[in-house]
């Protein structure tokens, strides 16, 4: 038996089960020699790799616009006469002479001044991977061959790469590469199951087939574990699985503390889909509907009825709140039908609310879907990313006109539908108390208050550990925002991830935070949390943080 | 042979997507074609090339076609660029 210890872990629960190793598969080509007479052969097999090539992306066109541009690409005349040439004339073998070809390309495209066309090197990047992966004969699906639950072990996955997984067949997720906020963790954190991700020697550990138990919670592995200790383990999930069906099931009372001080705690979803899902963990509000969905899935902005049909059937899953955050795109955010200039500083740049007040026409479309939603369920409008109360006054501006455009056409809407903010700059948190003035609502957003308070970029490797939103900075911002709320009779909720870590859990309850808004997995938990406290105690507790 | 120099409209140049279309109608039209850029000749049935190109927002490109069908093979392509190509 081996033991691995792993030191930050992103979620909870214990798996134990068959390792299945995801194959970095090599897309470096094969060095055998071609005869001078069998040249002709390797040019053929490049135009037959072309077809299937044609064929596989003839299909996925349907599903997603990427994949037409990569088909004319994959067809250009002149990527097949430099394959062929370098065939011809060097006399190498086919798979050399695309690798050759690609290469070239590619690094035309990233020596290129503008962004969006070195951006398309990667995409001429995976057009040659395919190729390649049909010239050496390997299949597609590198989760074929799994036909009972197994523990995924991988180098790191890709959202390309999940999707190709059937969840049914996994008990847990180990990564080498990637951090708590990579996409593996979002995802096993969504979908409840145990993932352990920057586990540097785990692919050198383990081999297809191997017994591993892993408990996401105390970061540990156990490799190919005596039958006793497994047992031990099995008894140990069964007591985890249990509480966890306990917590669920106690999900569907409040969240009020010991001595009586109740808040609410809400879902924060991305489809309309896991609206759906809501209901089995009794969550009755949503304190973040990200509406970049239907303009991400889309290939087109989307219409007024489009987004009133998605809203109206969010609205009409919910009793408490429905709160929909407008168009928040730009950053790392993009629309695969609209060009973004590209920008030095994307996250400081043209997204969010900047955007919306610039393109009025759109932004309108979607206020008066908002608007028309509110009529089946508790709507309420957030903007994000302001900094000023011009922008804000702006944004309340055309909900006023929008609304009495509304009432002019006679199509109903929630008269008193309530409008709020995302407090996610610095400028908004040092403004707070004017903001509190004209608006219904605050939500704090901490995943990118605590990016810009501190100047980190969560993305970048060599500061990540510098991001943290347990820096005084940050806990002040938050004990600022909600005093300047309450001073001013409006809720304060929160929708970053801070709101679901365990250990804030107390602090953010005893500072005074009203609602607190979380992936949907995360909810029984915290609930669970806050019913432990005492809001006396929680407060006591906030003050020894000295934010106040 | 003919010839005419126009320019591109499209926000961010002939980049991906109005690369693609430009190439799609070049490759339709019977005539040799040819699309001068600052010093490069490009041959636009190739997406590749156009994109590799890099032409730029309010870039002046001169399109040669010729062969029997040049004139109506100029004024197709003249006309895609001028409406934006789809954008």
């Amino acid at each position: 038996m081996k033991e691995i210890r792993v030191s930050r872990t992103a979620s909870r629960g214990i798996a134990i089960g068959k390792a299945f190793i995801v194959e970095k598969i090599s897309l470096e080509p094969d060095s055998y020699n071609v005869f001078q007479e069998d040249l002709k052969n390797e040019t053929q097999k490049y135009d037959e790799a072309v077809s299937e090539a044609v064929r596989q992306l003839e299909l996925l066109a349907e599903e997603n616009d990427i994949f037409g541009a990569h088909l004319e690409i994959v067809m250009d005349a002149v990527l097949t006469q430099g394959v062929h040439d370098k065939i011809l004339q060097q006399n190498i073998n086919v798979q050399r002479a695309l690798k050759e070809t690609a290469v070239e390309w590619i690094s035309m495209f990233e020596a290129m001044e503008d962004e969006y066309m070195r951006e398309r090197a990667a995409d001429i990047k995976d057009i040659c991977d395919r190729l390649m992966r049909i010239l050496k004969g390997i299949d597609h699906n590198p989760f074929d061959g799994i036909s009972e639950p197994v523990i995924i072990v991988a180098e790191d996955l890709t959202p390309s790469d999940t999707a190709n997984l059937n969840l049914k067949y996994v008990l847990g997720f180990i990564t080498q590469e990637g951090g708590i906020t990579s996409h593996v963790s979002i995802m096993a954190k969504n979908i409840g199951l145990p993932a352990l991700v920057g586990v540097k020697e785990i692919l050198d550990s383990v081999r297809a087939e191997d017994m591993i138990i892993m408990d996401a919670k105390a970061g540990q592995i156990l490799l190919n574990p005596e039958k006793s200790v497994i047992l031990k383990y099995m008894k140990q999930k069964k007591v985890f699985d249990q509480a966890e069906a306990e917590l669920v099931r106690k999900s569907r009372f409040p969240a009020v503390t010991s001595d009586g001080h109740e808040v609410s705690v809400c879902a924060n979803i991305g489809s309309v889909e896991e609206a759906d899902a809501l209901a089995a963990l009794h969550i009755k509000g949503v304190g973040l509907l990200r509406s970049e969905f239907l303009y991400m899935e889309s290939t087109h902005f989307p219409t007024e009825d489009e987004q009133f049909e998605a809203y109206k059937a969010v609205a009409c899953r919910l009793e408490e709140e429905v709160t929909i955050r407008t168009l928040d795109i730009g950053g790392d955010k993009t629309l695969s039908y609209f060009e973004f200039e590209h920008e030095e500083n994307p996250y400081l740049g043209w997204r969010a609310i900047r955007i919306s007040l610039e393109m009025k026409e759109m932004f309108r479309t979607q206020i008066r879907a908002l608007l028309r939603a509110s009529v089946y369920g508790p709507v309420r409008i957030m903007f994000p990313m302001i900094i000023a109360i011009e922008e804000l006054r702006e944004a309340r501006g055309l909900v006023e006109e929008c609304k009495k455009e509304l009432r002019a056409e006679d199509i109903p809407f929630n008269e008193n539908i309530q409008v709020g903010m995302m407090i996610e700059t610095p400028a908004s948190v040092m403004c707070a108390e004017e903001f509190a003035k004209e608006v219904d609502f605050f939500s704090i957003g901490t995943n990118d208050l605590t990016q810009y308070m501190l100047a980190v970029d969560r993305g970048n490797k060599k500061v990540a550990p510098l991001y943290n939103s347990f820096h005084p900075a940050v806990l002040k911002s938050i004990q600022k925002v909600i005093e300047a709320g309450h001073a001013n009779g409006i809720k304060v909720g929160m929708c970053g991830e801070f709101a679901s870590d365990e250990q804030a859990v107390k602090l953010l309850l005893g500072m005074g935070l009203d609602e607190f808004s979380m992936s949907a997995a995360s909810i029984p938990l915290i609930k669970d949390l806050i019913r432990s406290y005492s809001y006396q105690d929680a407060k006591q507790y906030a003050d020894t943080y000295r934010c106040r | 042979m003919v010839s005419q120099t126009i320019v591109v409209k499209n926000k961010s140049g002939l980049h991906a997507r109005p690369a693609v279309e430009f190439s799609k109608l070049a490759a339709k039209c019977k005539s040799d074609i040819t699309v001068f850029f600052k010093e490069k000749k490009i041959n636009p049935k190739s997406v590749l090339m156009i994109m590799a190109a890099a032409i730029t927002c309010n870039s002046e490109i001169t399109i040669e076609c010729s062969g029997e069908t040049e004139e109506e093979d100029l004024k197709v392509l003249v006309n895609a660029i001028e409406s934006g190509l789809g954008e």
